[in-house]
């Protein structure tokens, strides 16, 4: 399946949502789970307060689909970004503080190897991506994936790093501005 | 502090999407960026600029397959969630200026007007469909006419300075059924469509007619790309 089906197909089954249709809702649950509930439970790191995330990330999708506009968003990376704000504003209200790993450990696990059909969309937007992430400074790159990753406070990742607070800020702060410098180039 | 010297105050409300979409800020932050969000369309439009470019970094994340009872669970939610829509991005835009009508009414006079201008038999009871946005409040009427190959569309609210084309779709009922264009319509006056012959034994009660809006001349995928303003089934009345 191309990229282009697979993001229309998803597409129009946000249409058929919108319109209340639970049958194209199932159909997008079966394509997209196990995608938002490996994100949810990356940053949770907890399988049941993951389960009640994806849950209610599928209920936004729901009661959301009919301001899903597919001139500026893809369905998937709509749906990443609800399933990675759920769970972000799960861990903020979690007294739980996480156990914490290095960077550089959690930047090894998350190596991108190819995987399932979901990679094919924007492709060429992804590859850009990379390519600036690469004109980075490696360890503000390193900062930047593992915030989204896990989606670490600032706090948390100046721990990991073992650097000072104002440090970190500023990794992140001057990587982002560089990096949208490159994106928009 | 030295560390942010190079940053100046333009860059503020770019970092400060950022910092949202990568997740760094605090309970208290994202509550003050979304309440934002609402109000201030640059900073949504970076927002999602970020959404959309940081994206693919969620690549990087083992995909992991729930357990066999989510779905059931998340069902079983919708059941209480489906009655209460928010209002949508598009009307809190103010994209539609609503005449003061009630649905039933609105049936009713587009019924007569229709009938009045000889499109369906009075005698028979059409199929209709009222198609309404996310807040239930009614945009367009639709019904088949008697030969059954047409559509007439009656508008029932007016789109307000919106340059996007307005296309209707028509969904046939079932699992996994892809939306068919019908057309475009207009925006200020009623509107009778041809059926394209394949789609016309399609046209039965509970297929969904669904309203996009699309680039100019329409959707160039011939599949919706731009968002629902309305839906609705059709049903006999």
């Amino acid at each position: 399946m191309g990229a282009d089906a697979n993001r229309g197909q998803l597409a129009a089954a946000l249409v058929r949502v919108a319109a209340g249709d639970r049958n194209a809702l199932r159909i997008i649950y079966q394509d997209t789970s196990a995608k938002l509930f490996g994100i949810c439970l990356r940053i949770l790191r907890d399988r049941s307060q993951a389960e009640d995330v994806l849950q209610d990330v599928y209920v936004t999708v729901w009661r959301k689909a009919a301001t899903f506009d597919p001139e500026r968003a893809s369905p998937i990376t709509w749906m990443v970004a609800i399933a990675r704000n759920r769970a972000i504003d799960r861990l903020r209200s979690s007294a739980v503080s996480r156990r914490m790993e290095p960077i550089e450990a959690a930047d090894a696990v998350s190596d991108p190897g190819p995987t399932a059909v979901e990679r094919v969309e924007l492709a060429q937007q992804r590859q850009r991506l990379a390519e600036c992430l690469e004109e980075l400074e490696a360890r503000h790159a390193a900062a930047i994936r593992a915030a989204f990753l896990d989606g670490a406070t600032y706090e948390e990742l100046a721990t990991r790093a073992n650097v000072p607070l104002g440090t970190m800020k500023s990794w992140i702060r001057r990587g982002l501005l560089k990096l949208r410098a490159c994106l928009e180039a | 502090m030295s560390d942010e010297h190079s940053i100046g105050p333009a860059d503020s409300g770019r970092i400060l999407a950022a910092e949202y979409v990568l997740g760094v800020l605090d309970a208290a932050e994202r509550r003050e960026v979304e309440r934002r969000l609402a109000l201030e369309p640059a900073l949504a439009s970076e927002v999602a600029f970020w959404e959309e470019r940081l994206g693919g970094l969620a690549d990087a994340v083992a995909a992991v397959s729930p357990p066999a009872n989510a779905w059931p669970r998340i069902e079983a939610a919708l059941g209480t969630a489906g009655a209460a829509r928010p209002a949508s991005m598009w009307q809190s835009l103010a994209f539609w200026r609503g005449f003061a009508i009630g649905s039933a009414t609105l049936a009713a006079a587009s019924i007569a007007a229709l009938a009045y201008i000889g499109l369906v038999p009075a005698s028979r009871s059409p199929l209709m469909a009222t198609l309404t946005g996310s807040a239930g409040q009614p945009n367009f009427v639709a019904a088949v006419t008697a030969t059954g190959n047409g559509l007439v569309v009656v508008p029932a609210s007016l789109l307000t300075n919106d340059p996007r084309a307005i296309e209707l779709w028509l969904i046939p009922p079932g699992p996994a059924q892809r939306p068919h264009s019908l057309g475009l319509i207009q925006p200020g006056q009623p509107i009778r469509l041809t059926i394209p012959p394949d789609l016309v034994d399609r046209l039965t009660p509970d297929a969904t007619l669904a309203v996009s809006l699309e680039p100019p001349g329409g959707s160039p995928t011939g599949l919706p790309t731009g968002p629902v303003i309305a839906s609705g089934k059709l049903t006999g009345l």
